[in-house]
């Protein structure tokens, strides 16, 4: 069956949005990404404008990182002190970042500079994360080894004035960290028009050493009020958002937010945390392939990423 | 007297010659009026929920002898697309913008036969008849060639026809003569990605070469019912629009969990 989309101005099968929900909420419930940067090309694949696109995904995240965070917090994984420190600084940093993205565009050749930049940190935080979860999963029980190599590192963190104990993730830190790294997240985010999940989540587990489960809940957490705020933005300065379809999408997505929050459970952290790194590497793959190969058509409609 | 009848027989002479231009003339628009209509059965399209494109059939008469081109064209206008380029001779991303006057958001040609066969390419240049000639009057800002406006023109034709807004089919109006007149019939798809608006369709008879005859008649496009109450919505409240959007997420969002935990969907 067909539907009209009246802000997207054209019309789609029901069963492809309902579909590309469903399996990117279920993506969302496991890792706790929003899931943009699979949504969105796809979206423009099926004929959508690109900004239409963007901005009716940000409306769909609502609904399905509303349906994960609420299945995480069932089961305690939700730090909600920590996502509202992470929030302060994305907020912040959003602000800055919007700056930083007219001073590159005045500076010429910004986009070239945005992508390499994106290009080289998912290649990094990709890498990383495999290299580390693959070899803490083959010695479970060496890790007291690698606690005592990042307590220089530790040392510093725990020096810093405003420690305060985040409960849910049983760590001590200074409020300052998840607000200056909230922050650096939402400047990329902001920079790189992208939700930021793949640099919040290896943030949480690497630098706020958060357990895997509970940095899914709190990520979640975290995209659901970004989304709210770039979905009303999206609505009253682009006019961009296409309620029909954003219904049809949510339809999928919190469904499979749910799913993937029961699957998510039956793994180990570890697990989830190989699984993602190889995610992050194939999105830079495929990244690289789009900028190396030449597009089929050379024009696009205007706005967007 | 003399004089008198002189001035009669100037005015006589005046007469015929005005009789003759005249009869002329009558004779010339009497064909062109007898011979070409044009009739689209379809011609107010619209947009509902289910909506899914259309399909145009137009019909008429003309004069036997000659052949058909059918335009289908919104006006004139402007469009600005996203420019695709090399960035250090290696990667492909966004370099700019392209500015495209003059040419139509949706065009699509049907004929009786090639159209380059029935008609010369001047004539087509004064119609604008054939994507070529779209693109001969077309201005495209900023290239800095001939050889550039062609090339970026070809990416723009490839764009619109990747939508189905840009379409030249031949041979696809059929012919059917009865008695002294000869009746025409051809079926379009419409596109549904053609937005609301005022579609020109125009119908040029040919004679060796050249057109002979024209006549036009029009489509209209309007989006109707839920769907115009949302377009306008998104458009005019915005803030109430976005409001509401959010709100019927964060619902869904909620709803989908009670749901599960009820179902008994986690453990």
């Amino acid at each position: 069956m067909y539907l009209y989309l009246p802000v997207a101005l054209t019309s789609i099968n029901v069963l492809v949005p309902v579909g590309l929900g469903l399996a990117v909420g279920l993506l969302s419930g496991l890792f706790g990404v929003g899931g943009g940067f699979l949504m969105t090309p796809l979206l423009i694949m099926f004929g959508i404008p690109s900004t239409v696109a963007a901005a009716t995904d940000s409306n769909q995240i609502v609904a399905a990182s509303t349906s994960g965070t609420y299945a995480h917090w069932k089961v305690g994984n939700v730090d909600f002190k920590m996502g509202l420190y992470l929030l302060a600084g994305g907020f912040v940093g959003g602000l800055l970042g919007v700056q930083g993205i007219k001073v590159l565009k005045a500076m010429g050749n910004a986009d070239f500079v945005i992508k390499m930049t994106y290009v080289l940190m998912l290649g990094i935080v990709g890498t990383y994360m495999f290299i580390e979860s693959v070899s803490s999963m083959r010695k479970n029980k060496t890790q007291e080894v690698k606690e005592e190599r990042q307590s220089a590192a530790g040392r510093f963190l725990s020096s810093l004035p405003m420690q305060t104990h985040f409960e849910k993730s049983g760590v001590t830190h200074s409020a300052l960290i998840p607000i200056i790294f909230g922050g650096f997240v939402g400047v990329l985010a902001a920079v790189m028009g992208v939700g930021g999940g793949f640099l919040m989540v290896p943030v949480m587990v690497y630098i706020l050493r958060m357990p895997m489960h509970v940095v899914v809940g709190t990520s979640l957490f975290q995209i659901l009020f970004n989304c709210i705020e770039v979905t009303f933005l999206q609505a009253t300065t682009n006019h961009s958002v296409d309620f029909i379809l954003a219904v049809l999408l949510l339809l999928g997505s919190t469904v499979g937010a749910q799913v993937g929050a029961v699957f998510g459970r039956k793994l180990k952290g570890e697990q989830l945390k190989v699984i993602l790194a190889v995610i992050v590497l194939a999105v830079t793959v495929k990244i690289i392939f789009e900028l190396t190969l030449p597009p089929a058509l050379l024009l696009g409609q205007s706005g967007g990423h | 007297m003399t004089e008198d009848r002189k001035k009669t027989t100037a005015i006589r002479a005046m007469v015929l010659v005005m009789l003759v231009c005249a009869s002329f003339l009558l004779f010339v628009n009497g064909t062109a009026l007898a011979a070409l209509t044009i009739k689209a059965n379809h011609d107010h399209i619209k947009i509902d929920f289910f909506y899914h494109g259309s399909t145009v059939s137009m019909r008429g008469v003309s004069d036997p002898g000659t052949d058909l081109i059918i335009k289908i064209a919104s006006p004139d206008g402007h469009q600005a697309l996203r420019q695709k380029g090399k960035v250090a001779g290696l990667l492909w991303m966004n370099v700019g913008e392209l500015r495209f006057e003059q040419v139509p958001l949706l065009y699509s040609l049907h004929s009786t036969r090639k159209i380059s066969d029935i008609l010369s390419p001047e004539e087509m240049d004064k119609y604008a008849i054939g994507l070529e000639s779209v693109g001969k009057k077309a201005e495209i800002q900023p290239v800095s060639s001939e050889a550039e406006k062609t090339k970026w023109y070809g990416e723009f034709v490839k764009f619109k026809e990747s939508s189905n807004l840009y379409a030249e089919t031949s041979g696809d109006i059929s012919l059917n003569t009865n008695g002294g007149e000869q009746n025409y019939y051809v079926l379009s798809q419409w596109p549904y990605q053609a937005p609301p608006g005022d579609y020109i369709v125009t119908i040029y008879a040919v004679k060796d070469k050249k057109v002979v005859e024209m006549a036009e008649t029009k489509v209209f496009v309007e989006q109707v019912g839920v769907v115009k109450s949302f377009a306008e919505m998104a458009k005019n409240s915005a803030a109430l629009y976005g409001t509401i959007s959010i709100v019927a997420a964060l619902a869904a969002g909620f709803g989908v969990g009670l749901i599960f935990r009820k179902g008994g969907g986690a453990h």
